[in-house]
């Protein structure tokens, strides 16, 4: 095929994980623009990225959206060597940046009218390009770097925020022969065992290796308090607290029959307001 | 279920020494209580008494002082009674033993430590007797309140806590309600399957008519609306195999999928949308982020009266990305406010990758 291509006739790549997506948009070009070669197809980052060294086309149709490599990223290794066009389906954040940057981009479904611009826009580029003309070169590299930032950016608000903050979700425990995902807010209380720390969450418990110290510093603080030097609570499972006959205090829990110690250096985490 | 020993109830890792505990009951608030209340002895007993009264108070003080002490002690030591003696009844008698022998102590070094004058003298044994007696009347009295008010203090707290579990429950059951009303379509996903449907449409394939019934059935079921009491498993298949098909046909390489669950369990009710949250799961968090894609496998079984309903995948397993679990959250909520307190959500890691998340409860 490669063989029978004028070597004047531009040429282009089509990165898409979806397969019907990948026909349609070729489909839409053949009927946009008969001139333009379709070398390749990709679907994913990685081989977009692969084939581009490999055919060194004109254009690259990169969807934003892939598994493993995504679209913004085989761009990034891609940059100034091709025109590239941004493909997305619904992206808020990405549409933003693509403007800002003005980057090319289709949004899925691609509408002719749509496509008919941007294939006049790149046929000048490539026009521009084969005479020598000096182009107002846009900061493509910067761009795209934007754009990766905003696609990093968590899509909703609610519970991503925590993550963001960087706190320890789920901890990994093995009980019997399985793996186990227990999610932090499970957690009841966790008691260091020697080496071992013993998490107790709702619906179990197990060891696990990492020690209660280091848990500590990966955990919500909001969350989860460190009552004694070797329990952590989780301020939520908290039933009520009494006060010992001294300078210390037990914790009840909702539901549980544990009472665990809270040693007078923490005690003031349970003074009245 | 693990290898830890459970925990003994009320068994502190390393409660703080009885020393210290003692130290910290005697507030100068309880001193001052117990030398008040001396004080007030001292000056109901003047009267009677021909000492000074300086020396009257001192010695009313020194009894007062003796029995918060032998008070404050028996609630420390000894660490452990036997079964059947209650602390509280051994603090009031502590109490009461230690109040003679305080004042026993006392006209002994008014006497300078001679008992048999100490008993020749008939006005010390009576001014013994009237400390003692008004003593054994007052430290007891007092040492039963302060452990009365030390118990209703407790019950409050519990009453209080019952509440506020109470009222925790009501919120979240509300809070699952509206969640659900705000259910909605994710733009990527509808405007994705869309170009799909175009794309079949356009190339005249035999495929679009059916793929656009599965569109439909998704989209009326994602509709926001109040939780459908009448919801079965079954609908809730219906839905989670009209998504699996649109993933399908977006991703025919890289989906494969397989929904296995016995037709006993279909006519169970089910809230809606708790299935599909998982495969969606499976799909975002799994499927779509691997290059080659994966197996999604639904499974259910009942067991002892209990259900168990699965989604398994082949999928990346769990990464970072997968952020906060809100979604998760929501649905273990979501089941506790149908089913009640004893259903579960449980995620574990598959082998040598994936995710297997299960949902347990008591139709």
């Amino acid at each position: 095929m490669t063989a029978l291509i004028p070597p004047t006739a531009p040429t282009a790549l089509i990165a898409d994980d979806e397969p019907l997506l990948r026909d349609s948009l070729q489909r839409a070009l053949a009927a946009a623009w008969p001139e333009l070669r379709v070398l390749a197809t990709a679907r994913n980052g990685r081989e977009a990225v692969e084939l581009f060294e490999q055919h060194e086309p004109d254009i690259v149709f990169l969807d934003v959206h892939m598994p493993g490599m995504n679209g913004v990223e085989a761009a990034r290794q891609i940059a100034r060597r091709a025109q590239i066009v941004f493909v997305t389906a619904y992206e808020q954040y990405a549409v933003q940046a693509f403007e800002q940057g003005a980057l090319d981009y289709l949004v899925k479904p691609v509408d002719e009218l749509r496509l008919a611009d941007t294939v006049q826009r790149l046929q000048e580029r490539l026009r521009a390009r084969a005479a020598g003309t000096p182009q107002p070169q846009l900061d493509l590299q910067a761009a795209i770097e934007t754009l990766a930032r905003k696609l990093m950016q968590p899509e909703s608000g609610a519970g991503a925020a925590t993550s963001a903050a960087g706190h320890l979700q789920w901890i990994r425990a093995s009980v019997g022969s399985t793996l186990k995902l227990i999610p932090v807010d499970q957690i009841v209380f966790m008691r260091s065992d020697e080496k071992y720390t013993l998490v107790v969450w709702h619906e179990g418990e197990a060891l696990i290796r990492t020690p209660i110290r280091e848990l500590v510093e990966q955990l919500d603080p909001q969350r989860f308090v460190q009552v004694h030097r070797s329990v952590v609570v989780n301020l939520h499972a908290v039933s009520h607290v009494t006060r010992g006959p001294n300078e210390t205090a037990d914790l009840h829990l909702k539901g549980r029959p544990e009472i665990l110690p809270v040693s007078r250096s923490y005690l003031h985490l349970f003074r009245q307001m | 279920m693990s290898t830890a020993s459970p925990i003994a109830p009320a068994a502190s890792p390393a409660a703080p020494s009885p020393w210290q505990g003692f130290v910290a009951y005697l507030t100068p608030l309880r001193l001052a209580l117990a030398l008040g209340l001396a004080g007030l002895a001292a000056v109901m007993l003047g009267p009677i008494f021909i000492i000074p009264f300086p020396v009257l108070l001192g010695r009313t003080m020194f009894v007062g002082l003796w029995a918060l002490l032998a008070f404050a002690a028996a609630g420390q030591w000894p660490r452990r009674l036997p079964r059947w003696w209650a602390r509280w009844l051994f603090q009031v008698l502590v109490v009461a033993l230690a109040v003679p022998v305080a004042t026993l102590l006392v006209y002994l070094v008014a006497v300078g430590g001679d008992f048999a004058s100490l008993i020749r003298s008939e006005g010390r044994v009576m001014g013994f007797l009237w400390i003692a007696g008004s003593g054994l009347l007052v430290g007891p009295l007092l040492a039963m309140g302060a452990l009365y008010r030390q118990r209703d203090a407790e019950a409050r707290n519990q009453a209080l806590s019952f509440e506020l579990e109470r009222s925790e429950l009501e919120r979240r059951a509300l809070d699952a309600r509206l969640r659900l009303l705000q259910a909605q379509v994710e733009p990527h996903f509808l405007f994705n399957t869309l170009a799909n449907v175009r794309a079949l449409v356009e190339a005249g394939s035999p495929q679009a008519a059916p793929v656009l019934r599965s569109l439909i059935a998704y989209l009326r079921a994602a509709m926001p609306r109040l939780q459908d009491e009448t919801a079965c498993l079954a609908d809730e298949l219906g839905l989670v195999k009209a998504y699996l098909e649109l993933m399908h046909l977006r991703m025919p390489d890289r989906l494969v999928y397989e929904i296995a669950v016995p037709s006993e369990l279909l006519r169970l009710r089910f809230p809606p949308m708790a299935l599909l949250t998982l495969v969606e799961n499976a799909v975002r968090h799994g499927i779509d982020p691997s290059e080659e894609g994966g197996r999604i496998e639904l499974g259910g079984l009942r067991e002892d009266g209990q259900v168990r309903l699965w989604v398994s995948d082949t999928g990346v397993g769990l990464v970072q990305q997968m952020g906060s679990g809100t979604g998760l959250r929501n649905l273990r909520e979501r089941l506790q406010v149908v089913y009640g307190e004893g259903a579960a959500l449980d995620l574990q890691e598959n082998q040598p990758h994936g995710l297997r998340a299960e949902i347990r409860f008591t139709p």
